[in-house]
């Protein structure tokens, strides 16, 4: 049985029911108070499954970085279950949570890039916390570079390069550990139209290889681009879900 | 945590002194400056105490005998004087030696003392005694004066009193001054590294983003906030050693009386060096790893 599979067991589900199986990320009537007394999110019922490509919109306040922290560990649900990758977020250990990370990569739209390390070591930094040996991570990286065209940039700081090209290197950080689900939290934010399809397009060629992407965007044309499955938050309520949905301004 | 990862966690620690070199040199700075504080203030207190521990050692007492002792007695006399507690030298002082120094004492009128040699000798047999430690002097007294043999003790109370007083005032005042100085010490390497993992939380919070445990981010953290320690220990400990160097060359020349005196029981830097050495070693160390520890905890939050 595969650690993944263990954990779902776990976690009393049966790991053979292909719903179970299928299932990366699952709320189940997730409710988000803040000690403030905002009502971040109110009964949420989702579900994403493994191979998935999905679009989160909304406008600013709607819940979706609630939505998003509480999928990284940040934030715990005040009520509901939420399930990612065999996870139970609501009673997760903070011993936990980095393992949880680790199977995951996020990029976000401030990049978050280490601005005293290269280019090489931001993205070997995501191998080293989880003790690779060096030998493979010398390895692993440039080719992970390679894959988004910025090898020659390896020994850059991030701040001597681009919007674009920052993303791209921590997309390469995200993509570096091979994880089963990829969080891009506004990616395109700050950066130029033009090379925002670039972005979109490496996840999409990412996603067909297997890897979930679920990708939090205010952008319209982006998502009318690509036909993908579209989930409208608005106050705290996922209000539409389906392939290639529009939604209001 | 693997081998391989700890090499690498030692060298990022080494590598973000160089490369955090601002925030390096101010850390340096302030814990160097509050170490020479404390050090110059210890450097003070452990001189004064020493000066006024020489002038403590001068004090003697006379313990006279009765006249008519018997030969048992006084032999007696002699094992227990001994036994008495906080006493240094002990020195007899037989009458026919105690009138020829008294005698040289009254110099020119020592013609006085004629006639008094020999079986006319007024004097009683007497002991030189030498206190260890002047707060405890009367129960020396006490303890002499019961002695079987004893018939008078001549001890300088007054004298003991007042020197008793500079010193306890010296004591006290030196642990309040190096308390204030550790205690401002504290708050200000507190605030310094606060501020220096302040400027870095971003880079602890994508550490955490990325999978990082909380030791990982840590230990760079304590190994950087360590080698500050020690550097600015090693700097303080120099330039503390080059001053007093300077001070002490240049007191002892020149100076007369009393004052030469007093500068003789400076104490050499040599037989504080080590004690000091250590005692800045470890506080360098302990607040430099101590407050990255507690300082990058905060920020392990998320």
């Amino acid at each position: 049985m595969s650690e993944r599979a263990k954990r779902i067991t776990r976690l009393g589900h049966n790991y053979l029911d292909p719903e179970a199986k299928n299932a990366l990320i699952r709320f189940s009537g997730v409710s988000k108070v803040y000690p403030n007394g905002t009502k971040a999110l109110k009964d949420v019922n989702l579900k994403i499954d493994d191979g998935e490509f999905a679009f989160v919109v909304g406008s600013s306040g709607a819940g979706k970085s609630t939505l998003i922290k509480m999928i990284m560990g940040e934030e715990r649900p005040t009520k509901g279950i939420i399930e990612v990758n065999g996870y139970n977020i609501s009673r997760i250990k903070h011993r936990q949570i980095p393992k949880l990370r680790r199977s995951m990569g996020v990029v976000f739209q401030d990049f978050r890039l280490i601005p005293t390390m290269t280019v090489y070591d931001n993205v070997a930094f995501a191998l080293r916390v989880t003790g690779v040996n060096p030998r493979d991570i010398r390895k692993r990286v440039p080719y992970i570079l390679g894959l988004v065209e910025l090898a020659s940039k390896a020994k850059c700081m991030p701040l001597e390069l681009s919007g674009g090209e920052q993303q791209r290197v921590a997309l390469a950080r995200a993509l570096v550990n091979n994880p089963s689900l990829i969080i891009a939290d506004e990616p395109t934010g700050n950066i130029d139209p033009e090379l925002s399809f670039e972005i979109v397009e490496l996840l999409n060629e990412i996603n067909r290889c297997g890897t979930t992407i679920l990708m939090v965007t205010h952008e319209h044309n982006l998502v009318a681009h690509f036909n993908k499955r579209v989930i409208t938050v608005e106050n705290g309520k996922v209000i539409s879900d389906g392939v290639g949905l529009e939604w209001g301004p | 945590m693997k081998g391989s990862s700890i090499g690498y966690l030692l060298k990022e620690g080494a590598k973000n002194v160089w490369v955090n070199r601002m925030m390096s040199v101010a850390s340096i700075g302030v814990l160097t400056a509050c170490l020479l504080l404390i050090g110059g203030a210890v450097l003070f207190s452990i001189n004064v105490n020493s000066i006024v521990g020489y002038v403590e050692s001068q004090n003697e007492l006379k313990v006279y005998l009765k006249s008519d002792i018997t030969d048992d007695v006084r032999s007696s006399l002699d094992a227990n004087i001994r036994k008495v507690a906080n006493l240094g030298d002990i020195e007899y002082i037989p009458k026919e030696k105690g009138i020829i120094t008294f005698s040289k004492t009254m110099g020119e009128y020592s013609d006085l003392m004629a006639g008094l040699e020999g079986d006319q000798n007024p004097l009683p047999d007497a002991y030189d005694v030498k206190v260890k430690d002047l707060s405890a002097l009367n129960a020396t007294v006490q303890a002499l004066q019961s002695l079987e043999g004893v018939d008078s003790v001549a001890a300088p109370v007054e004298v003991a009193k007042s020197i008793t007083g500079i010193k306890n005032a010296v004591t006290v005042f030196g642990i309040i001054v190096v308390a204030i100085l550790v205690l401002v010490s504290l708050i200000i390497t507190a605030n310094t590294i606060k501020i220096t993992v302040y400027n870095r939380r971003k880079e602890i919070n994508i550490m955490k983003f990325v999978g990082a445990t909380d030791s990982f981010i840590r230990l760079p953290f304590i190994i950087e906030g360590t080698i500050l320690g020690l550097l600015s220990a090693l700097l303080a400990f120099l330039a503390v050693w080059v001053g007093y160097d300077y001070l002490l060359s240049h007191l002892t020349q020149g100076a007369a009386g009393w004052l030469s005196l007093a500068y003789k029981n400076f104490v050499p830097f040599d037989q504080v060096a080590m004690k000091l050495f250590i005692g800045f070693i470890g506080a360098g160390v302990v607040s430099g790893m101590f407050g990255s520890m507690l300082f990058v905890r905060k920020h392990l939050r998320v």
